[in-house]
């Protein structure tokens, strides 16, 4: 029966055989969870953010637990593209899946040149612009909360690579949609969204915050009814696939991003609590489909607009 | 993993030894740790790391109650079930050519005791314990050299008062505690020459050196993960001034 299910979802020209995608920042850089499930079985991995060079990230403390979510503050820490490439990417290869490279920086010529060196590895398939990070103070969101740097930045890019582009989108802006149909005006191939909300915690006992960096990003089942709504409403206006992030544990919240208007989901902090979750939310969203007797996951894409 | 719980009671101040079913699917090293989820979805969200106390029918783990993950914990009943991901991270290395010495401090003394029994039962090395805690009711082990703050148990005072003119470069130290504890055993441990190797705890969202959120500085102002580096780290290689 499960194999009549068509999964099979699509960016640009890039076929996924399934919806399921890692959220970068939550699953290393793929490896760390082979030994807790077969990686070909995902529709893709985005790897951590890489930037230009190696980054060592925020001083600690960097996480904090809040209700129904952590928030966090690593400040992209990562070996950096090159190291990525010689030491990760080859091993990587070898699993049947898309390998999807986030990528950071803090000025647009960074973005540009990580693009460049990325361009001819074949084995990455396409390429996470981040402008959504909430924990570094050089672009980061900053280039998220600003259409027109956005419309600047995807354009550099789209300049040096043919690679599928898609832009991980902040929350934390007035109108998602507007920064949405920047990055489609600059030829991005689909968005991602959403990225961490910016919170605070403070310890009451010595009445400082909690994380170094003052702020982190929450993350979490608690923030998965604004990652739903900012997707139905960006829907409403981009033609472009959206990939849909946050808070996402179970294939019921998968499939309300779906029926929001996600061609793909991302699955992120829930990786740190169950290793092998991205494979139980593809079988829960599998067992749906057969109950509600659709063929086709594109069938279900957007439904809850009931003028689409 | 679901795992059922064998046993789970009280046996100090605050402080719990929960004890369930070992499979037999893994071996653990003394100072690995386990990651241990509470509850379904999503509360507490994160899993709890717990090291391991004893190892052989049952996984045992000992626990202080500090906030709400635990305090849920501490109501579980034989029979009941909770969710590990195990072995996670390097334990201690165990070097026969010294005099071993273990310090512990509060619920820090938990993570050595699984240390003790290898030492004892499977190497079969003369060692010593150092375990101190604030007062009486918060001792949880029947060893010889306790130490208390307010003297109503063994040495009076801090147990890094009490092993200090007891460390020289022919010493082995295994130490786990709070921070503050480990900085000064580690002072004094750099001017006596001696060795050491500690456990630290770090909040920690995966476990398996994914999430980076439990870096410590190292002395080359890297930064070194608890769960996967670590959790036990050769002193030599903390900057403990930034801890």
């Amino acid at each position: 029966m499960a194999g009549s299910i068509n999964l099979t979802v699509k960016i640009g020209n890039l076929i996924f055989k399934n919806p399921i995608l890692t959220a970068s920042g939550t699953f290393g850089y793929g490896l760390e969870y082979s030994k807790y499930l077969n990686l070909s079985k995902l529709g893709g991995i985005i790897t951590k953010g890489l930037s230009l060079y190696e980054k060592l990230g925020n001083p600690p403390p960097r996480i904090v637990e809040t209700p129904c979510g952590m928030l966090n503050a690593i400040g992209l820490q990562n070996i950096g593209i090159d190291a990525f490439i010689v030491e990760k990417l080859p091993k990587l290869s070898r699993f049947n899946t898309h390998i999807i490279a986030n990528i950071y920086g803090a000025e647009v010529e960074d973005f540009v040149r990580i693009a460049e060196k990325i361009e001819n590895e074949d084995r990455i398939s396409a390429i996470e612009i981040n402008v959504s990070c909430p924990n570094v103070s050089a672009g980061g969101a900053l280039f998220g909360k600003d259409p027109d740097m956005v419309f600047v930045l995807v354009s550099s890019v789209k300049k040096v690579t043919k690679k599928p582009i898609i832009v991980k989108l902040t929350p934390n802006v007035s109108d998602i949609a507007f920064i949405a149909q920047a990055a489609q005006s600059a030829g991005a191939d689909a968005v991602s969204l959403i990225n961490t909300i910016t919170g605070m915690v403070i310890d009451t006992k010595t009445k400082k915050h909690l994380l170094a960096n003052k702020t982190g990003g929450l993350s979490g089942p608690a923030i998965y009814p604004v990652g739903v709504r900012m997707v139905y409403e960006v829907y409403e206006k981009v033609k472009i696939p959206i990939i849909g992030v946050g808070g996402i544990y179970n294939a019921d919240i998968a499939l309300q991003y779906i029926m929001a208007g996600a061609t793909l989901v991302e699955i992120g902090t829930a990786n740190f609590i169950d290793p092998s979750i991205t494979m139980e939310i593809l079988k829960g969203i599998e067992e749906y489909m057969e109950n509600e007797g659709i063929k086709n996951i594109s069938q279900l894409i957007g439904i809850a607009h009931s003028s689409k | 993993m679901r795992l059922k719980i064998v046993e789970n009671k009280q046996i100090a101040k605050d402080v719990f030894k929960l004890r369930i079913d070992n499979p037999g699917l893994f071996e653990i090293d003394p100072g690995q740790f386990l990651m241990l989820k509470i509850n379904d979805y999503p509360f507490p969200l994160l899993r709890r790391p717990f090291s391991i106390a004893g190892f052989g029918d049952t996984i045992d783990i000992i626990y202080k109650v500090v906030g709400e993950g635990t305090r849920i914990l501490s109501k579980k009943s034989k029979g009941e079930f909770v969710d590990i991901v195990a072995p996670l991270g390097r334990g201690f290395s165990i070097n026969s050519a010294k005099k071993i010495m273990l310090v512990g401090g509060g619920i820090g003394v938990a993570g050595l005791l699984y240390l003790k029994d290898v030492i004892e039962k499977q190497y079969k090395l003369p060692y010593e314990t150092y375990f101190g805690f604030n007062f009486k009711e918060e001792v949880f082990v029947n060893d010889v050299n306790i130490a208390t703050m307010d003297g109503s148990v063994g040495f009076k005072g801090n147990v890094v008062d009490f092993v200090a003119d007891k460390l020289n470069k022919d010493v082995m130290v295994y130490a786990c505690g709070p921070t503050l504890m480990l900085r000064r055993l580690a002072f004094l441990c750099f001017d006596a020459g001696c060795s050491m190797q500690v456990s630290l705890e770090s909040r920690m969202a995966c476990g398996i050196g994914v999430c980076l959120g439990c870096v410590i500085l190292t002395a080359d102002n890297r930064f070194k993960k608890v769960c996967s580096d670590g959790p036990v780290f050769d002193y030599e290689e903390i900057q403990w001034q930034a801890l």
